[in-house]
């Protein structure tokens, strides 16, 4: 699953996100999507191509077959998940499924975790009917939430812990931060004077007025989040850690298959 | 009456559905004028209340709540926050919060102009609207038929995501038995930790049922079609490299204004062409079948225009600045209707009488027709 | 059909089966017995070659099917010959409606459109699913989901039908349902099917040919009723004929009583030990109880008085009410009428508005899946953790657990005990609070006969050391090993109570073998019969 192919496509992938999410500040003022983004039409662009990169990732990831085992326990942490984003949907942001997703994310590994993520994100868009044009910017997002989890440096007990601890706060704002992104050059003009999107404004223009923007009206959504997280990490990544460990380690993935003749047996 | 028109009760095709939605909302996507985003709200809540399946989920009416919210953030953003439009017409002078020069440009407060309101009214109507037809698709053909027509080269995602929907709701009941049992350990507490401890048993346990589940697929021969030979998964993996690298660079042509244009466009295209072959190259060998697919007939072509034809439309009357089509900002007058739009919204509407009528509301019908009938006899 | 030949099986160096050497015919159901953990399910995951294939291990020898190597074939490409059911049905499902769990098999191996189509009715009216084509898994019965279980591999086509403990999981009700469907398969289409049981009584008389298991070695092929003579394991029908040294052995309740004449007449007037009426006052009182749950009225009107060392079984239906009866004495559902009280008089309470923490001084309850109440990695921990929980002096629940099993290993992580010694684990916590009440939800399920018999001995001694005891359970053989009262509902009213062999022995549904080989004897179990003979001479 990590040949170099896939891990080229998962980085083109990451550059073709980071247009995604980023074309505000990136276009220079005269280029093409400047000037498309004096209409909506770069916003649509993006979210057609953010589906399609997101089939494409995923096709390639799974090119070489995924066993029985590896399928149901991705389908089976996707929909614990998506349940837990159901069941707090209530809650003005407040994800405990991020929780799970870094914890997870932390034992599958980088690319089960983003195969993890991407799918977790999936199972609750169909879960919950909502299906629309977010869909695949948040299973790229939650992706990199799970990835990052999996690349993070080896560390064991309560330094894991906090480790993970603060990888859960930082990831419950970044979401935010980069989930607020793909829809702000959407609100054009009825943005607060001074944090809207200006086509053509130029980099510095347009990280100052998206910081106003973020700060005065997501953030108070997303602080909780994070902090939620990472409470959550604390108290509770210690044990399911062990018991997620425990039980991949009981699925023995990697057992050794033997066959030997009846004239070998040692007895 | 032809039987084409009235075709027997049957699920139609989702992705004809899903067609006539993304239609809509793209016809959305192009007006700001609040009576055509109205019209196509009312067509969206005429087809569903029409040819919604009994007994699935409503996802227009939480999708027209959550438009609402937003029709709402943006007025209270404007009032309080002020927008990009400048108006004439003053309706009340907040109190304005005095912020440092670092701040530039930003303002707390001041003047709230109808030009202003209005505005962010449109715009918050038009992703209301883009919302709504999305929850009419998601009520009128769930998302999860969808599944059963993902192409080959994405069958273990599809699996997977199947395998999710199933044991979620178990994972939801097992939660709620978890907790009940804690309570017979004397555990009443509703403290973040608990929902860890919580967690912990319903997952492992949920694992160990994986394996199960794995046992039961691999016995039933899930993996058992060799769908790509070695040939084919190099080509599609070929293909993505180059249709996401083409994808790369066509964004980067796209980005910066000095790269020659043949960089931009024609690039990105190229690289989204090889990505999408770069699916079906994979599919092309699969030897799996399917049980009952949905066939695609008449009605599914019918449905499929009557989301395409506003859309096409929309984008027409767009590019070539239709009266209408965004009304003008300042000074505020009410909005023309042209009628050539509302006709072409109207098309949309046909998906309610071109659309077979699901089974189980078939049903329901005959049964209130004939028990009216009875009743009618009886008097 | 099936060829075991000198097959030995190890994982990770351990020894699970050795030189299995068995040839399975064609059209023949076999039955496979033995204990828990002694190489059953191994021996079943071999045919289809999910031993080692899937799990991982070393086989020795050669398993082939239908001329198939298993070592050339993995489970998946003996789908078409091979149909391997497990234990829960729903963990097996991999979609959420009828006909599309049947067509999954078929799809994955490329049957054609038509022909699936096709197949999948003939596999509804097969099993009698057609009823409920369209229903979502989830809704149907177990006995139902079951037969879709059956169903689904059966769709492929293939000729074996391997399924490891298909009823463990069911009621009675359910497993009669899904036990009949194997027998027409069986005898209409003439399949091979392999079994393993740990219910004997359930399917011993369906049986061809039974393999015996014990510690890794398996048998010969052997004939039922010559196998049920050296078995370790065996129903209270064999129990009897063993006892009365019965040759050939009856392996059905009608065989034995056409040879019991002679017994029931010698029986005849001896007069049955009376229980015991108990004086002390109740410790848990259910008055005039009603319990909604979504909105449908479970219980209506129960009343119910439990005394120190009572052993009361509540029986009845899937669905009678007999969970929520339990549920309510420990406040885990408000009655809507009526009231409820645990505990001496002298500190009752009123389960629905008390804190867990005073409930569990009074009432124990031991649920259906006793996993869900542990949560540790090893038993010392869990032993600990109910120390703290209940406030105790550090030590108590492992002295419990003791007593109750003793050798348990403190490190061991409580999901990889068996089932019988997970159920003594959650049994220990529950008791260690001593609470006056002892409430057990379907103690018996998945439990072999020595779990069984040693759930029954320690049940005993509870009641003798002064527990009030209420068990929920369909197993009616416990009902006659263990209970002085037993009490019987149905659509969440009580339609029996009173003393265990009153209510058992006159009961078509749940009567247990002995009963029926003596009616109208009023003898319940092997025991009573014997000490029964005791008496009379």
């Amino acid at each position: 699953m990590s040949s170099w192919r896939t891990r080229v496509v998962m980085v083109l992938v990451l550059l073709v996100g980071v247009a995604a999410f980023g074309w505000p500040f990136l276009a220079s003022p005269d280029s093409e999507l400047s000037q498309m983004g004096h209409s909506t039409d770069a916003s649509f662009l993006f979210v057609a191509l953010m589906g399609l990169m997101a089939l494409a990732l995923l096709a390639e990831m799974t090119s070489g077959g995924v066993d029985a085992k590896t399928v149901a326990v991705l389908g089976v942490l996707a929909a614990a998940g998506g349940s837990l984003r159901v069941l707090s949907a209530g809650t003005a942001g407040l994800e405990p499924m991020f929780f799970l997703l870094v914890v997870a994310g932390r034992v599958l590994g980088a690319s089960l975790g983003f195969l993890l993520g991407a799918l977790a994100l999936l199972a609750s868009a169909f879960l919950t009917a909502g299906v629309g044009p977010w869909t695949p910017f948040q299973m790229i997002a939650a992706g990199w939430v799970c990835l990052g989890a999996g690349l993070l440096p080896a560390a064991t007990g309560r330094r894991e812990r906090w480790m993970l601890t603060a990888y859960g706060l930082v990831c419950g704002l970044a979401y935010g931060v980069v989930m607020n992104l793909w829809f702000w050059p959407f609100l054009g003009d009825s943005a607060p004077a001074g944090a809207g999107f200006v086509p053509g404004g130029g980099a510095a223009v347009n990280l100052g007025h998206y910081a106003v923007f973020y700060v005065t009206t997501s953030l108070a959504w997303d602080l909780p989040r994070g902090l939620l997280t990472a409470a959550l990490t604390l108290l509770a990544s210690g044990s399911l850690l062990r018991a997620l460990r425990r039980s991949l380690r009981q699925a023995r993935f990697d057992a050794p298959v033997v066959f030997a003749d009846p004239a070998q047996r040692s007895l | 009456m032809s039987p084409a028109l009235h075709p027997l009760p049957r699920l139609l095709h989702p992705a004809a559905w899903w067609l006539w939605g993304v239609g809509l909302a793209v016809a959305a996507s192009r007006t700001l004028n609040p009576f055509l985003l109205l019209l196509i709200v009312a067509v969206a809540t005429w087809v569903v209340l029409e040819r919604r399946e009994l007994g699935s989920s409503n996802a227009l009416v939480a999708f027209l709540v959550i438009g609402l919210v937003a029709i709402g953030l943006r007025i209270v953003m404007v009032t309080l926050l002020g927008g990009g439009v400048t108006g004439r017409v003053v309706l009340v002078r907040l109190p304005e919060v005095p912020l440092p020069d670092w701040t530039s440009g930003v303002r707390i407060g001041g003047p709230v102009t109808l030009e202003g309101t209005l505005f962010a009214v449109y715009q918050g109507l038009q992703l209301a609207t883009i919302l709504a037809c999305l929850g009419a698709v998601n009520a009128l053909a769930s998302p999860r038929r969808l599944l059963r027509y993902v192409p080959a080269t994405l069958y273990e995602i599809g699996t997977a995501v199947v395998v999710a929907l199933t044991f979620a709701p178990q994972l939801v009941e097992d939660a709620q038995r978890v907790r009940t049992a804690r309570r017979l350990r004397g555990h009443s507490s509703r403290s973040l930790a608990e929902l860890g401890r919580i967690a912990v048993p319903v997952l492992v346990g949920a694992l160990e049922r994986s394996l199960d589940l794995a046992a039961s697929m691999e016995s039933r021969g899930y993996g058992r079609a060799v769908r790509r030979t070695a040939r084919s998964t190099r080509l599609a993996g070929v293909l993505t490299l180059v249709g996401v690298g083409g994808v790369v660079v066509g964004l980067y042509g796209l980005l910066d204004g000095t790269s020659p244009l043949l960089l931009g466009m024609p690039t990105l295209a190229l690289g989204v062409a090889c990505a999408a072959a770069a699916l079906l190259v994979g599919a092309r060998r699969d030897p799996r079948t399917h049980y009952r697919r949905d066939p695609w007939g008449l009605s599914e072509w019918l449905v499929a225009a009557a989301g395409v034809v506003p859309a096409v439309v929309m984008i027409v009357a767009g590019t070539r600045h239709w009266d209408g089509i965004v009304p003008q900002q300042v000074p505020v007058e009410l909005p023309a209707v042209p009628l050539v739009l509302v006709a072409a919204i109207l098309v949309g509407a046909t998906a309610a009488w071109t659309a077979p009528v699901p089974p189980l509301l078939a049903r329901s019908r005959v049964a209130r027709t004939t028990s009216a009938q009875r009743e009618l006899v009886a008097s | 059909m099936i060829v075991f030949d000198d097959v030995s099986i190890a994982y990770d160096e351990q020894p699970v089966l050795t030189g299995a050497d068995v040839v399975l015919e064609e059209g023949e159901l076999t039955l496979v017995v033995g204990p828990t953990g002694s190489g059953k399910s191994t021996l079943l995951r071999a045919i289809n070659g999910l031993v080692p294939h899937f799990s991982g291990g070393t086989l020795h020898g050669k398993v082939t099917v239908d001329g198939r190597d298993t070592r050339t074939h993995r489970p998946r490409d003996l789908a078409d010959v091979v149909g391997f059911v497990l234990q829960d049905p729903v963990a097996s499902f991999v979609t959420d409606t009828v006909e599309e769990e049947l067509a999954y098999g078929m799809e994955a191996l490329g049957v054609d459109a038509t022909a699936m189509r096709r197949r999948v009715e003939e596999t509804l009216d097969l099993l009698g699913l057609a009823d409920v084509r369209s229903r979502p898994l989830r809704s149907l019965s177990g006995g139902q989901q079951q037969r879709v279980a059956i169903g689904a591999v059966l769709a492929s086509g293939p000729r074996i039908l391997v399924l490891d403990e298909p009823t463990s999981a069911l009621d009675p009700v359910a497993a009669e349902d899904v036990l009949a469907s194997l027998h027409r398969l069986v005898h209409d289409l003439g399949l091979t099917v392999v079994v393993a049981e740990h219910r004997l009584e359930r399917v011993i008389h369906h049986a061809d040919r039974v393999l015996l298991i014990q510690d890794g070695r398996v048998s010969a092929l052997l004939d039922p009723a010559e196998a049920m003579v050296a078995s370790t394991i065996y129903p209270p029908v064999i129990g009897l004929g063993r006892h009365l040294g019965w040759s050939p052995l009856p392996l059905s309740v009608r065989d034995a009583r056409r040879r019991a004449g002679d017994l029931r007449a010698s029986l005849e007037g001896v007069a049955t030990a009376v229980a015991p009426t108990l004086a002390a006052a109740p410790v848990a009182t259910a008055a005039g109880l009603v319990v909604r749950r979504g909105g449908e009225p479970v219980l209506r009107g129960i009343d119910l008085a439990v005394r120190p060392g009572e052993v009361v079984a509540v029986m009845g239906r899937n669905g009678a009410g007999k969970s929520t009866l339990l549920g309510s004495l420990v406040g885990q559902h408000a009655p809507v009428a009526g009231s409820v009280r645990i505990g001496h008089a002298d500190h009752e309470i009123d389960p629905a508005r008390a804190r867990p923490a005073e409930i569990v001084r009074r009432a124990g309850m031991v649920p259906q899946d006793p996993i869900s109440i542990l949560y540790t990695d090893s038993v010392d921990e869990e032993c600990r953790a109910a120390d703290r929980d209940f406030r105790l002096p550090a030590g108590t629940t492992r002295a419990v657990l003791d007593r109750i099993a003793p050798g348990l290993d403190d490190d061991q992580h409580p999901r990889e005990l068996s089932e019988g010694q997970r159920l003594s684990l959650a049994l220990s916590l529950i008791l260690a609070s001593e609470p006056e009440v002892v409430l057990l939800d379907e103690p018996t399920r998945g439990l072999d006969y020595q779990a069984k018999r040693r759930l029954v001995g320690l049940l005993r001694d509870l009641a003798g050391r002064g527990h009030a005891i209420l068990l929920a359970t369909h197993d009616v053989e416990l009902a006659a090993e263990v209970a002085t009262r037993v009490m019987v509902l149905a659509e969440g009213e009580v339609v029996a109570d009173g003393p265990a062999a009153d209510v058992l022995a006159g009961s078509p549904a749940y009567a247990p073998q002995v009963a029926k080989i003596l009616h109208p004897l009023r003898l319940l179990t092997v025991d009573e019969v014997v000490a029964a003979e005791g008496a009379a001479s």
